[in-house]
């Protein structure tokens, strides 16, 4: 190698070091707090949404003039109680028993003329907690859960899903009913169906006995009842 | 010429002696800065490990608390259960008393009706002996107040079998519904 090539060699590798590596110049930081990710407990979530239904569905006990009637509802806002028109038809007294024992006395206060549905005010619905209701439809095999009082026993909740929907009118319905595989039983009448959030989407009334299919009033039709006040009040003994 | 590349070479020299100088600094910082970033992933480390044990302690409370209030739920569902069962009982049987009272009310009205025919029958029985000793002895007989006797008494207990039977009927309709 030639002395201008090896002075040009050292001019270069002098310049390079001068060039390369910088000092560290910014301030070492403490550590950040440890963060972390919203604690996924989808267990918890589900049993808090069968508690919530759980709450706000009723037991209904009907004194009538030839007979003495149970059945389940569903409380809505200011103390409304629906149920169906069948547990509380031409009532004497009416008791409504909360899943953690309370007894309100409630009046009929409105019977469906076309659906079965009923409607209950209760003397003094406290701070009972309220339902509340999906408009959206459901959709074929959408997870479900009936809630009611089987045999007039403790509350009881029964997941399934939605097989479809089917004429109602030879139910003596004026639309559509939901047909759905959910175990029911007598005193299950007028307790709610729920979606997997906890919203109401159908009222329990019927079930094909054959099939063991549970049958439900679509909440639209409560809806368009309770809209129009199309409820007429009930007949005396 | 050569004396120009000569100190060209040594001011390179120098140059690059002290930029080795420089960087031998500036190494030992990094290895400085090095060390202080390990001993915070340490510590970053040690905290994350506690927030992990944390966090399972919590889950497992979590999990025992749910099971507690599962239980209890259960207990005060199992409870209201019996209340509302204890009430139907109470709801029939204050229905089945109402039909008693009831019952007992259409038995008392029969009961008085009878008694009130079996009065009846018993004075005009008194009277039909007194006529019957009279009519012996020879002295007048009022025949009009007897006839207008037994038409009484007749009448009563037309009214008392018409009270028994609307009794019985009602008796049957409370039991049988």
């Amino acid at each position: 190698m030639s002395p201008r090539l090896r002075i040009g060699g050292l001019l270069f590798a002098a310049l390079a070091l001068a060039a390369c590596v910088e000092p560290p110049t910014a301030p070492l930081e403490a550590p950040a707090a440890v963060e972390t990710e919203d604690f996924e407990l989808p267990e918890v979530a589900a049993t808090s949404v069968e508690r919530r239904a759980q709450e706000v569905t009723v037991r209904v006990r009907s004194l009538g003039c030839q007979q003495f009637g149970l059945g389940s509802g569903f409380v809505l806002a200011d103390g409304v109680v629906v149920t169906n028109r069948h547990v509380i038809e031409q009532p004497r007294e009416v008791t409504v028993n909360t899943w953690d024992g309370r007894s309100l006395a409630a009046e009929v206060t409105g019977l469906a003329t076309d659906t079965d549905l009923a409607l209950l005010q209760l003397e003094d619905a406290g701070d009972l907690p309220v339902a509340e209701l999906r408009t959206a439809p459901v959709q074929r095999g959408e997870e479900v859960f009936a809630i009611g009082y089987p045999g007039g026993g403790p509350a009881q909740v029964s997941p399934g899903r939605v097989l479809g929907m089917v004429d109602g009118t030879v139910l003596g319905e004026p639309a559509e009913v939901i047909r759905v595989e959910v175990e029911i039983a007598q005193g299950s009448s007028g307790g709610p169906l729920v979606d997997r959030d906890g919203l109401v989407v159908g009222v329990v009334f019927a079930v094909e006995v054959d099939a063991g299919i549970g049958l439900a009033v679509p909440v639209q039709t409560l809806l368009e009842r309770l809209d129009a006040g199309e409820l007429v009040a009930p007949g005396a003994c | 010429m050569l004396v120009v590349l000569l100190l060209l070479a040594t001011v390179g020299a120098v140059t690059a002696t002290l930029a080795a100088v420089d960087q031998r600094d500036v190494a030992a910082q990094w290895e400085e800065r090095a060390l202080a970033l390990e001993a915070q992933r340490d510590i970053v480390d040690e905290q994350r490990a506690e927030v992990v044990d944390q966090l399972e302690v919590t889950r497992d409370a979590l999990v025992a608390s749910e099971r507690d209030v599962d239980e209890l739920e259960d207990r005060v569902r199992d409870l209201a259960d019996e209340k509302a069962r204890a009430e139907d009982t109470a709801t029939t049987v204050q229905v089945e008393r109402d039909v008693f009272i009831e019952l007992s009310e259409l038995i008392s009205d029969a009961t008085g009706a009878l008694d009130s025919c079996v009065t009846q029958l018993f004075d005009l029985q008194s009277a039909s002996v007194e006529a019957f000793n009279r009519a012996s002895a020879g002295q007048d007989v009022d025949i009009e107040t007897l006839n207008v006797r037994s038409a009484e008494g007749t009448r009563f207990c037309n009214e008392a079998r018409t009270t028994a039977a609307s009794a019985e009927a009602a008796a049957d309709r409370l039991l049988r519904s």
